[in-house]
């Protein structure tokens, strides 16, 4: 087989799985749903606050919901992986003649195309919830490149831990290193309006300039001064996590 | 001491010491809590200043009894998986064939959260103390405060205990975290009802942790106020029997089925 054909066996396998065990991805799909109708409805307030730059809560929180789902969808491949390693699957993979390159990309792309379940469902629920869509159909295209990102990403990190701990047991660690690197950026307010260690972590992180990104159709225009930078950080982040991923995948010994 | 006696505090005794031993069940119903005091106190110490919030000097002042909830509730559940694995692993059965009192398979459990979350309670005023909180209740408002903290951990390890004792099963348990995650979300606990608007607050003024939590935080904002701190007991009490109710019956229902 071309490297070719088993980095899509293993992408079509891993994409399979969600639906022969719909118990291990479909809290990832719900969790956003419910984040976004929580953060909505309890901080629906906090567009009050002078210089808040949304009109409604929903335009401010459902990109960050998106963004944590598609981290989700991609941990869910991380948590296959390490599944795969604990019922010895995975080893037979490792002991194929197969590259390790195309063992890596075929779980990387299956954490992309994860990522797009919760965009879909997150955009429906945008519109039903009414949130405003100021560059139209550009809201969703930059928001479902930095929701494909973070999914990539997502996906790295966790398949990095997978090959390193070869057990579900670190599927705590995937999950909460997700949910910090989100949370500690401007997942919550703007970064004109975070006060003290909060504002001086989220100005450095990265996940800033992709909410950015991701925000901006909602807030107003897309336009490039608002999209490169998230562009920037989503290239640093994916060569960073890819690369420890990479790593991981040639030192593993099955 | 009767025999009853010591075999409740000897079962009590039993369900905190199972919890301190395991740091991996214990420490993250803590820690998480705690992440996201940091989270939020940072993120939203500016609505403060919104119109219509309550008077707090800070963010954290005002979040520090959501935290306390969470860490209740998170602990308490943790309590009821641990109350399956009993089930699962032969020791409920062991108990029973004992000639111990059964009241005391569910008390000393129930106990055992109550006394975490009492320590839970102090230990969350005292972190947060390092970071500047202020009570204005003093010590008082503080005992207050966890002592309804306490009520309602052991209110929530009495659900958690039915549905263990119904199932049989630690995952069953743990599949009922969603459900009660989503009545901590739509509430006060994060924001004041006060700033919200639509179907949303009606839901959060309907959910009762709204006012528990509201009558916890009277003391820590506001200084004591002894008919905000009796509806959050009551509140507490509330979830304390119902819990105890459908323990009972599911421990009835459980040893009927054994004998």
């Amino acid at each position: 087989m071309s490297t070719s054909e088993v980095t899509w066996g293993i992408a079509r396998r891993s994409i399979v799985l969600i639906t022969r065990l719909p118990s291990a991805f479909f809290p990832s799909l719900m969790m956003p749903v419910f984040l976004t109708i929580s953060f909505a409805g309890a901080f629906s307030g906090i567009v009050e606050l002078p210089g808040f730059p949304a009109e409604k809560a929903i335009d401010w929180f459902i990109p960050m919901t998106t963004i944590q789902g598609a981290a989700f969808a991609g941990i869910t491949t991380g948590m296959s992986v390490a599944r795969d390693f604990e019922s010895g699957f995975y080893d037979r993979f490792l002991a194929s003649p197969a590259s390790r390159a195309s063992l890596l990309g075929g779980t990387l792309l299956a954490a992309t195309l994860r990522a797009l379940a919760p965009l879909c469902l997150l955009t429906f629920v945008a519109v039903v919830a009414g949130a405003n869509l100021h560059a139209g159909a550009m809201t969703i295209v930059v928001l479902g490149v930095a929701c494909l990102g973070v999914g990539l990403c997502a996906g790295a990190w966790a398949v990095g831990l997978a090959i390193r701990f070869k057990s579900t047991q670190i599927t705590p660690l995937m999950q909460s290193g997700m949910f910090l690197a989100v949370f500690l950026s401007t997942a919550q307010m703007p970064i004109h309006l975070l006060t003290g260690w909060l504002h001086a972590v989220a100005r450095v992180n990265p996940v800033t300039n992709v909410l950015q990104l991701a925000r901006q159709g909602f807030l107003g225009d897309v336009t490039w001064s608002t999209t490169w930078p998230g562009l920037v950080a989503l290239a640093g982040m994916i060569v960073f996590l890819v690369g420890f991923a990479y790593r991981g995948m040639q030192r593993v010994i099955p | 001491m009767s025999v009853a006696v010591a075999q409740y505090a000897a079962l009590s005794r039993r369900s905190l010491v199972t919890t301190i031993r395991q740091p991996r069940a214990f420490i993250p119903p803590i820690l998480f809590p705690l992440m996201f005091m940091a989270l939020s106190s940072a993120a939203f110490d500016r609505t403060t200043q919104l119109p219509g919030f309550p008077p707090s000097d800070s963010f954290l002042q005002f979040l520090i009894c959501t935290t306390i909830v969470q860490g209740a509730l998170f602990a308490s559940i943790a309590a009821g998986s641990d109350m399956a694995h009993d089930i699962e692993e032969g020791f409920f059965d062991r108990l029973i064939a004992s000639p111990v009192a059964r009241t005391s398979i569910l008390a000393g459990r129930v106990m055992g959260s109550f006394v975490f979350g009492f320590f839970q309670a102090w230990f969350y005023f005292g972190v947060a103390a390092l970071f500047g909180l202020t009570v204005e209740g003093g010590f008082l408002g503080m005992l207050g405060v966890t002592i309804v903290a306490a009520m309602f951990a052991a209110g929530i390890a009495s659900i958690a205990s039915a549905f263990a004792i119904r199932t049989g099963s630690s995952e069953a348990v743990l599949g009922a975290f969603p459900l009660l995650f989503s009545l901590m979300f739509i509430s006060g606990l994060f924001f004041p009802r006060t700033l919200m608007d639509g179907w949303f607050k009606t839901a959060a003024t309907i959910n009762p942790l709204s006012h528990m939590v509201e009558g916890m935080r009277a003391q820590v904002i506001t200084g004591l106020d002894v008919s905000e701190w009796l509806s959050a007991v009551v509140i507490a009490a509330g979830f304390f029997v119902v819990g105890l109710t459908l323990a009972s019956l599911a421990l009835r229902r459980r040893l009927s089925v054994s004998s």
